[in-house]
């Protein structure tokens, strides 16, 4: 039974430590975790704090795929990690979605990807496909069926892996980050889909950024920090200790007092087609010199599609593209790039130097290869990553490397900065440290244009939000014309703790 | 290279059938290397692939079999000299090693030969993998016994093309969005190389233990395997069994004559 609930235990860690190979300090240090049958236990935490282990941990990987050391006991389903011979034992009992969906997707088509397990455990057909057909339905996956799951946006890749794994009807599931590239609908349907199965038994520990969407859906809440158990409780009561205990966060930058005219990025007409999807048709932009503008959007909406337009990456199919007096439909990309630089969603795309240093300086040298180091000095003085210029890259955390994918592009100077999803897979502080580096380009002249599917980061930190829907623009506001901004330092319901949501006054 | 989602005739082979197609033309080309006769076959895989619709996506690797029959050429031209000689690769008019390096009717015919053996194959293997759903593959090999660990294997590795070249895309138009241009040519294709592939090798080193770790969990040991859909032969088989066996009758005619 477990002690905090009286539901029959399903999953357990006693005590549980565990230090990677090669590493000093302990990524988990002395977990005590029960979950019950029925019971959703949402984890949250800082980035780097020891969640996606915490995950390792609980579905057995640890014990059974990794080196390192692990002390203390996992249980699972009254038996012990090692006391199963191996993850495809494991596998029976506890389905586990892991961060990175790309990964995970194996097969050619959405419907074979999900059915695949299926048709490992060994149930009669029409069984199988009942059950494909009430998840593809369930996670808003049906239409996508005979699409080739690689060829998806992040959101509806994610559905897919948990499709995939929800299909199997484990007794537990564990999930590392599993909304986290998807829109507030889709986070709304895998919520509900969640409690369903917990209500019909099934222990669900989830580990997510994303407070207000599934604490709310949850029965406990677990805050973890360096690798310790920091709190624990129910959800309402742990996230307003979070929020009281949160620091203020950056204040938001208003636009320089001229910046309004002309446009500097001018769309007009834009159609793109590929391989017989239209991703855009017919969209119309303007913007202004030193807005910040999100474009949002669900997963699939064209916003990606609609960015990679400004630099040259995709050529309209039909339309116009105009940025800083160039036309990004025939200027060659190298050249471009001076004008508009673009921070890809996962920064691991792009680090392969030696050091911090070399990875800045390479984008700045191809456009000037007799420049100096000061360029790059402040570039990453304006992260706060001068103190690691000596440092390999790919060994920063998820945040340093984003925010060093940020000093790539302003070390090159260009008037637009154009970000995919830059705060996918951030907690809320380094979310906060990242829209605050933004909000002071945008104090220096440069042009910022976001893509994220994250609404509220939206309204917390950009000037304008152009929301689009197949391919379309069917929304387009500016923040400020319908709310001032009166509050100095607000708490904004939506975000997750560790940080305060601010917005300046203009 | 990849399933490909389409109607085509080949597509409605059994994947069995599909599976003797492979073998009968690999058999065939091996089994000869009169360059005519390879023509022939390679002919006749892409006619099979042209009334299936599928052509086009074949067409696709000519820009690697013609790297490849390049590089067999030279190859054999440095290393066979049998029959007659049609010129030099150093003129005789160059001083000291003018002469140099022969070229032959021999050493031409075997890399050409080669290429199209290599094409044959090819374009062979790439019709069974663009129409046949790798679920299907799996079902297929684990009814002749194949053991897992093998299935996975290639199960694995057809996946990993697709995703390695959408990978190394978006690699490069990260690099090209920070203004790299490494120039054209045989040296910029190298220099461009560089920054592709660290960060490719990195990222899909971490996307292997995840992919391990989901084929584990989805079952794919458990020896449970319920294909969703039967696959039965039909008429459509029978046909292409048909054609298999005029391919092989008049490939011996010809070896006869």
């Amino acid at each position: 039974m477990s002690p905090e609930t009286g539901r029959e235990t399903a999953l357990s860690l006693e005590s549980v430590s565990y230090t990677y190979p090669g590493s000093d300090s302990p990524a988990l240090d002395g977990i005590d975790l029960n979950i019950g049958r029925g019971e959703i236990v949402f984890i949250t935490g800082p980035t780097g704090a020891g969640k996606t282990t915490l995950c390792l941990a609980a579905s057995g990987i640890l014990h059974h795929e990794y080196g390192g050391t692990l002390e203390g006991t996992i249980t699972i389903l009254g038996k012990s990690v090692r006391d199963y011979r191996s993850m495809a034992e494991i596998g029976r009992h506890v389905g586990v979605v892991f961060d990175d969906a790309d990964a995970q997707l194996i097969f050619s088509t959405v419907e074979e990807e999900v059915a695949s397990g299926l048709e490992n455990l060994g149930i009669p057909r029409a069984e199988m496909q009942q059950r494909l057909h009430d998840v593809m339905e369930a996670t808003r996956i049906a239409d996508l069926a005979d699409r080739a799951p690689h060829t998806l946006s992040g959101g509806q890749k994610q559905r897919v892996a948990i499709a995939a794994t929800l299909v199997l009807g484990t007794e537990i599931l564990v999930l590392d980050e599993p909304t986290a590239e998807l829109d507030a609908e889709a986070t709304d349907a895998v919520s509900t889909l969640l409690r369903r199965l917990a209500d019909k038994g099934t222990a669900v520990l989830i580990v997510e950024q994303k407070l207000n969407e599934l604490a709310a859906i949850a029965d406990r809440m677990v805050l973890i920090e360096d690798g310790k158990i920091a709190q624990e409780g129910q959800p309402t009561g742990l996230m307003q200790a979070c929020l009281l205990q949160s620091p203020a966060g950056g204040a938001r930058h208003p636009a320089p007092a001229a910046a309004r005219t002309p446009s500097i990025i001018s769309i007009r007409g834009l159609v793109h087609r590929y391989d017989g999807v239209t991703a855009l048709s017919g969209v119309s932009l303007e913007v202004a010199p030193a807005e910040i503008v999100a474009v949002v959007g669900e997963n699939g909406s064209g916003k990606t599609t609609l960015v990679k337009h400004f630099n040259g990456l995709l050529r309209p199919t039909r339309g116009s593209v105009i940025v800083d007096g160039l036309d990004a439909g025939s200027v060659p990309i190298a050249e471009l790039a001076r004008h508009v630089g673009l921070v890809f969603q996962n920064p691991d795309t792009m680090l392969f130097a030696e050091t911090v240093e070399e990875e800045v300086a390479f984008g700045l040298k191809n456009i000037d290869p007799g420049s100096t180091g000061e360029p790059i000095d402040m570039a990453l003085r304006e992260v706060g990553l001068l103190h690691r210029k000596g440092a390999y890259p790919r060994s920063l955390s998820r945040g340093e490397r984003q925010r060093l994918a940020i000093a790539c592009v302003i070390a090159m100077r260009p008037r637009v900065i154009v970000l995919d999803e830059p705060t996918t897979g951030l907690d809320a502080r380094e979310a906060a440290r990242v829209m605050e580096t933004l909000g002071r380009l945008r104090q220096d002249g440069h042009t910022i244009v976001m893509v994220t599917h994250d609404m509220l980061l939206g309204e917390e930190y950009a000037d304008r939000i152009v929301r689009m829907e197949q391919g379309r623009i069917v929304d387009d506001r500016r923040m400020y014309e319908e709310e001032p901004c009166p509050k100095l330092c607000s708490i904004s319901p939506g975000r997750a703790p560790f940080t305060a949501s601010t917005r300046s006054p203009n | 290279m990849q399933y490909i989602t389409r109607e085509s005739a080949f597509h409605r082979l059994h994947p069995f059938t599909k599976l003797i197609f492979v073998i009968v033309v690999v058999l065939l080309a091996v089994l000869t290397s009169d360059t005519a006769m390879l023509a022939v076959l390679v002919g006749a895989v892409v006619a099979v692939a042209a009334a299936g619709g599928l052509a086009r996506d074949l067409l696709r690797q000519v820009p690697l079999l013609v790297s490849l029959a390049v590089s067999l050429l030279v190859l054999t031209i440095l290393t066979i000299q049998n029959g007659e000689i049609l010129g030099y690769l150093v003129p005789q008019s160059v001083p000291v090693i003018g002469g140099a390096f022969p070229v032959t009717v021999g050493a031409i015919d075997l890399a050409v030969a080669m290429t199209l053996r290599f094409a044959a194959m090819l374009f062979a293997f790439q019709l069974f993998v663009i129409s046949t759903q790798p679920r299907d593959l799996v079902h297929l090999l684990d009814r002749l016994r194949m053991p897992v660990d093998y299935t996975l294997m290639l199960l694995i590795a057809l996946r990993f093309i697709p995703s390695l070249q959408l990978e190394g895309k978006r690699i490069h138009e990260a690099q090209l969005a920070r203004a790299y241009n490494p120039g054209r040519g045989i040296s910029g294709k190298v220099r461009g190389l560089f920054p592709i592939i660290i960060p490719l090798v990195s990222n899909s080193l971490g996307k292997a233990t995840v992919l391990g770790l989901t084929i584990d969990l989805r079952g794919y040991r458990s020896g449970l395997r319920t294909p969703m859909r039967d696959l039965a032969p039909g008429r459509v088989d029978v046909a292409g069994v048909c054609c298999m066996g005029l391919l092989v009758a008049g490939y011996l005619a010809m070896l006869v004559i």
